[in-house]
């Protein structure tokens, strides 16, 4: 592979915003919510944190996963545009499944970078737990605002749509591989044993709850510690109980993400127009230095390992960093395996030493290496195209010291995000607070 | 050679249905590409051509099917496993692989890369597909 170019322009995010993740239908408060309502609140948020005004904002990226689906769209970018001031500019819709949100963030970058736009937004909603009423099939005229639960099981066969129809889903194993093709890579590769890695897999579930038990955002804060003595187990007999089963060849149940809705957007603005554009920007410029990205179809063997490293390859180029400059790191964990192995890819865990340093629990948020300080995909949750931005707020509030009590040990001012979806993109993105 | 507009699909599963397994064999560096497509991923050749595969392989991991990863269709391949397979001719693809299970997956992980043959088996919806199954000498 070529190297690849540093952008023409220095491009900065300015301003983040984020919905709660939630399962609205469950909540009368939020039962009824809609596509504009989510989008638009994380969309204004963003330009009040950024300090710009819709008019300030050139161009919009809008991300969905499963638009069709989820929201009884085909140009949901259209739909939803007069929700936040933006009537009559232009914008597009893109879907890279469950990497949306960080490819957002390389579309973004390039539109500015390129010249061509200023100021941009770049959000992402998703409607993971629902469907427009009724929930029958796409082609039914739905309810104005009325939406249905999204069933495991019309959620895991719409997932088959991720996967190549002609071969892959025909050969049976690429679709299926996704669970633990990682897991099983990591133990042959650094020889560990299948029960060290069945103790890391719960201890990332552990960690990442107990981010998200202090993150108001999150869908999910009961702690696994709690859960274990409500149960009156201890925390051990609990996450090898059948409260968490196992469910593939290594991963449990706690493994998985929290499918749920939810949305997130950035400003993001060509460092040199600042001043002008965002005169009351109330904190540091968060530059976007590099963003390595690639994409292995599911045939690929060890998609998810290949896909990291390509990314993570590109972006160390095109920066000159390395691991040993992150100070917190994300990674896009619905199969929490990812956790591990993208953080030893990148070297922001040591090379085979990465299981010990989350059994020690170093890698919660109030760990010397935090990963997923907002709680990941299995209890910050999983608003499919919105997460990656939802790690991107996250990012950006730990950077700017604005997370008051769950403020991750040290300020972090270099930062990776590792997005994964869509069988399967990888972009590995990084990001650092100006000076 | 030039560039056509070509059924690729549809001859790579006529010929399951004949016994054969097709792939495409770059003219220029000679790598295979399987299953079958257009372009040289190797070399970035425009076309390939196409090659009867031997069906020879070899397995370099393991994982077993379970709870989320199987389906009910997949019963009537009896034991199996996932993996990394890697042709005769080079290329290599994550396959089914027949003939592992719980019961023998330690003594076969010690033994990887292990040998595997293709086999060519119907799947529900009216066409067939390619797995793998193991070599004899690892079933006796």
């Amino acid at each position: 592979m070529k190297k690849f170019g540093k952008y023409s322009r220095s491009v900065s995010i300015i301003g983040v915003g984020c919905t709660p993740f939630m399962y609205t239908v469950d909540n009368e408060e939020t039962n009824g919510l809609t596509e504009g309502e989510l989008f638009g609140y994380a969309a204004l948020k963003a330009m009040e944190d950024a300090g710009v005004n819709p008019q300030d904002v050139d161009f919009y990226f809008h991300g969905c996963a499963s638009p069709l689906n989820g929201s009884n769209y085909l140009t949901p970018n259209v739909q939803i545009a007069n929700w936040f001031g933006m009537k009559g500019k232009g914008s597009i819709h893109h879907s890279e499944a469950c990497c949306t949100g960080y490819l957002a963030i390389e579309q973004a970058v390039n539109a500015v970078a390129s010249g061509k736009y200023d100021c941009v937004l770049t959000g992402a909603v998703e409607f993971g737990d629902s469907t427009p009423s009724p929930a029958d099939n796409v082609e039914t005229p739905k309810h104005p605002y009325k939406r249905d639960k999204m069933t495991m099981e019309k959620f895991l066969k719409t997932t088959s749509w991720l996967y190549d129809r002609t071969y892959t889903r025909s050969l049976m194993a690429g679709q299926e591989l996704i669970y633990d093709d990682a897991a099983e890579w990591y133990v042959r590769t650094r020889g560990i044993s299948a029960e060290d890695m069945n103790k890391t897999l719960n201890a990332m579930c552990i960690n990442n709850r107990r981010n998200a038990s202090v993150n108001p955002l999150a869908i999910e804060r009961t702690t696994y510690e709690e859960l274990a003595e409500k149960a009156g187990m201890t925390l051990d007999e609990y996450m090898n109980s059948p409260y968490n089963p196992k469910m593939g060849d290594f991963l449990r149940a706690g493994g998985l993400e929290l499918k749920c809705d939810g949305a997130a957007a950035c400003i993001v603005c060509a460092t040199e127009k600042i001043p002008e554009i965002a005169k009351n920007l109330k904190h540091k410029p968060i530059e976007v230095l590099g963003i390595g990205s690639a994409a292995c179809e599911a045939t690929t063997p060890h998609f998810e390992v290949r896909a990291t490293e390509e990314a993570v390859k590109q972006v160390y180029e095109s920066t000159g960093l390395s691991g040993d400059d992150l100070d917190l790191f994300f990674a896009n964990d619905f199969i929490i395996t990812s956790h591990l192995v993208s953080a030893e890819i990148a070297g922001y865990l040591p090379y085979g030493e990465g299981w010990k340093y989350i059994c020690d629990g170093r890698t919660a948020w109030d760990g010397d290496k935090p990963i997923n300080s907002n709680g990941g995909r299995t209890s910050f949750g999983h608003a499919h195209a919105a997460s990656g931005l939802a790690d991107m707020y996250e990012a950006c509030k730990q950077m700017w010291n604005e997370c008051g009590d769950r403020q991750v040990k040290k300020l972090p001012k270099t930062t990776m995000l590792r997005g994964y979806g869509g069988a399967q993109n990888v972009a590995a993105i990084i990001i650092r607070t100006m000076d | 050679m030039a560039i056509k507009l070509e059924k690729i699909v549809e001859k790579f599963y006529l010929s399951l249905e004949e016994g054969k397994i097709m792939g495409r064999k770059c003219p220029k560096c000679g790598h295979v590409e399987f299953p079958p497509v257009y372009a040289c991923n190797e070399c970035g050749n425009y076309e390939t051509e196409w090659v009867e595969l031997s069906g020879k392989a070899k397995l370099h991991s393991i994982v077993l099917p379970a709870a989320l990863s199987s389906k009910p269709e997949y019963k009537k391949m009896g034991k199996y496993a996932y993996g990394e397979v890697e042709i005769e001719e080079g290329t290599r693809l994550n396959a089914v692989v027949r003939g592992i299970s719980r019961k023998n997956r330690a003594e076969l992980t010690e033994k990887l890369p292990l040998n595997i043959h293709a086999s060519i088996i119907d799947r529900d919806g009216g066409f067939k597909t390619v797995v793998f199954d193991l070599d004899e000498e690892y079933t006796n």
